[in-house]
């Protein structure tokens, strides 16, 4: 089980004091925050991709990650998410790619359809293609990490004609992928269909909606015959502000919720707090509450925290991975370790994706043969060659 | 059985349009009763819901009870809604209902109209800012709508208010049945029942000549569509069917409505995405 922080790098103003800082502040800051989690004895820092205000920090997520990458050893960097509607495929892997280079592989990525409008035009998409830009542009990634000189005509964006992805992937195994979806059920299917992992950014949902989007990509996952239902690889948000005492992150944090761009002039953060995964409380709150997320979500790979959102100054995000680091995180590793099935997979890293592909057990697309899934594709094509001629049937 | 759900927005403790919808709810229980069908009723009243409307609004976020009211009015056979008019328009947290439900949430619905003001100069008021979004959502509005100003309830008898309020709901439980024709057919019948009986009266026709099939069933028997595609026909009684009732625009549409996106037995296979 993996523990990180993900970030929104959003720029938004301190309502208590009314500070803004500038994006050069916010882009140092964000780098500091990565390194900090490093050495608070987090394992992942994530970040996002945005092009439109407020979320300043994080247009471009591969500049940033090898930054940090040269600043840190151990931490595991990833996207939350990565942009795969208006990117180009081929920008894409070659990026990440070369940033796994770079980061001697310590990169994964989450694959995120964006979901503002204005976005998709200013990089030459249409928002109402959402669903098939990820559906082909996926595929193609997926390829380009996979298939030399490859060739390939789509609807998207011109054609390839044997090309070659430079740098070509870390030890010829490309980064891990998740997908990300909120409540689409075509991205659940999406990652079940590759045998890829499955981010479920709850942080405005309530956990029956979560639940269910998580069960889909499970049961559909084990059709495809990668492994079993709770096998498969899911990641989930949360939001937290910690002080020592309840009474005292309620009071710190309330200024910040009220005004938030995100949160601010809606629900109050108690109802908020009641109905979505945000808990401004004592550590010890925030471990009871997070180590009840497997009672709806199964035994899962990966948590990731958002600390450093709604203009919280560096100095208090610092110390709130501070206190993940030294009170929540081991807390939360042993309760989720205990009675965890020894073959329930850790979220994958370079080295165990490696060993997968060397031992010739990586998944299959749609299903290897023995999986639900081929036999029905099997069965449906018996059943079209028998009514294209009904004579041999 | 059908289920009648009113959306009213009543601002007072003692609101004309909360008793405007509630007269309509009664009726409405009424007509149908006259016509032999079974009905449950849910009356929402938007102005419980109204910190929850503006919550999704400015921040998307989703309260619980919000989501409920959406169920009822997607469950429902049959649905009233009744604003009142503030400067020549319903009142904002009543537009805010039907503007955050999910699209065609009415889709197959029959809807009654209803209005309240302070003259009846307001009187088309309400409707012409609710009809187009009623249509939007996929819903029939009636063409027959109800509107109460002050002078109505002082009126007695002569306003005919009570009158008006028959005569929409008449219109809007004939809709209703003829929509839903399964959900009032037996009253124990689902849904499923009536369609899976369907294909068993198909198959033994095919097998063994029935006995004096009715015009409608020989037409029906040589598809499996027999539930879909026939026109509702009146009570099984009289038109001399079998007691399964085909479903309806309204039932199928209920029954779509009800799916469960997330149902890992009914998602779209990624193949169809990726081929497509």
């Amino acid at each position: 089980m993996e523990f990180g922080i993900f970030t929104i790098g959003d720029v938004t103003t301190d309502p208590t004091n009314g500070t803004t800082p500038t994006e050069a502040e916010r882009i140092k800051a964000t780098v500091t925050i990565a390194k900090h989690a490093e050495e608070a004895g987090l394992d992942v820092f994530a970040t996002g991709q945005h092009h439109n205000p407020p979320f300043v920090a994080p247009a471009n997520p591969p500049v940033l990650l090898a930054n940090i990458a040269a600043q840190t050893e151990r931490i595991q960097l990833s996207t939350a998410t990565t942009l795969i509607t208006t990117t180009d495929p081929v920008r894409i892997a070659e990026d990440y790619s070369y940033l796994q280079h770079l980061a001697g592989g310590r990169v994964d990525l989450t694959m995120g359809r964006g979901n503002t409008g204005p976005v998709y035009p200013w990089f030459g998409k249409d928002i109402r293609q959402g669903i098939p830009l990820a559906v082909e542009n996926y595929n193609l990634l997926y390829r380009l990490w996979r298939e030399k000189n490859l060739d390939w005509d789509g609807n998207f964006r011109a054609p390839l004609n044997s090309f070659t992805v430079t740098p070509w992937p870390l030890d010829e195994v490309p980064p891990f992928v998740w997908h990300g979806s909120i409540r689409s059920p075509e991205i659940a299917e999406q990652a079940a269909y590759y045998g890829d992992g499955f981010f479920h950014n709850n942080i405005f949902w309530p956990t029956s909606h979560t639940a269910r989007m998580v069960n889909l990509y499970r049961q559909r996952y084990e059709y495809y015959g990668h492994g079993r239902a709770d096998q498969a690889f899911v990641g989930l948000g949360g939001q937290v502000f910690m002080d020592k005492d309840s009474q005292e992150a309620k009071r710190r944090f309330r200024p910040y919720f009220d005004n938030a761009p995100v949160y601010g002039h809606g629900p109050s953060m108690e109802d908020f707090t009641e109905q979505t995964p945000l808990t401004v409380g004592s550590p010890q709150e925030v471990i009871e509450r997070y180590a009840g997320f497997r009672d709806w979500a199964g035994d899962y790979q990966r948590q990731l925290f958002l600390v450093d959102h709604a203009g919280l100054p560096l100095k208090t995000v610092l110390e709130q991975i501070d206190m993940l680091g030294e009170q929540v995180v081991p807390e939360l590793r042993k309760e989720f370790a205990a009675g965890r099935p020894a073959d329930i997979p850790d979220a994958p890293t370079h080295e165990w994706l490696v060993a997968r592909q060397r031992d010739g057990s990586a998944p299959v697309p749609g299903g290897a043969p023995g999986s639900r899934a081929h036999e029905d594709r099997l069965a449906a094509e018996e059943a079209e060659r028998a009514k294209a001629d009904p004579g041999t049937a | 059985m059908i289920e009648i759900v009113a959306v009213s927005t009543g601002l007072s403790e003692d609101s004309t349009t909360t008793r405007l919808a509630q007269r309509m709810l009664a009726s409405t229980e009424g007509a149908f009763a006259a016509r032999g069908a079974e009905v449950t009723t849910t009356h929402i009243n938007v102005r419980t819901l109204a910190k929850a409307l503006v919550d999704l609004t400015v921040s998307g976020f989703p309260a619980r009870e919000l989501e409920e009211a959406f169920a009822a009015v997607k469950r429902a056979s049959a649905v009233i809604t009744v604003a009142p008019v503030y400067k020549a328009a319903p009142a904002g947290i009543h537009t805010l209902f039907w503007q955050l439900i999910d699209d065609a949430s009415l889709a197959g619905t029959p809807v009654l109209l209803g209005g309240t003001g302070g003259t009846p100069r307001h009187s088309l008021a309400a409707e012409s800012t609710l009809r187009p979004m009623i249509a939007y959502l996929k819903g029939y509005a009636l063409p027959t709508s109800v509107f109460a100003a002050t002078d109505d309830w002082g009126g007695g008898e002569q306003a005919g208010l009570d009158r008006r309020i028959t005569q929409a709901t008449d219109e809007l439980a004939e809709l209703a049945l003829a929509l839903n024709p399964a959900a009032v057919g037996t009253q124990q019948d689902t849904v499923a029942e009536a369609a899976s009986g369907a294909r068993l009266t198909g198959t033994s026709a095919t097998g063994a000549p029935q006995a004096e099939g009715s015009a409608v069933e020989a037409s029906a028997t040589d598809s499996d569509a027999y539930a879909r595609d026939i026109p509702y026909a009146g009570p099984a009684e009289e038109s001399g069917r079998s007691a399964i009732t085909p479903r309806g625009l309204g039932d199928r549409a209920r029954e779509e409505r009800g799916r469960d996106e997330f149902d890992p037995a009914s998602v779209t296979p990624f193949s169809a995405l990726l081929g497509g």
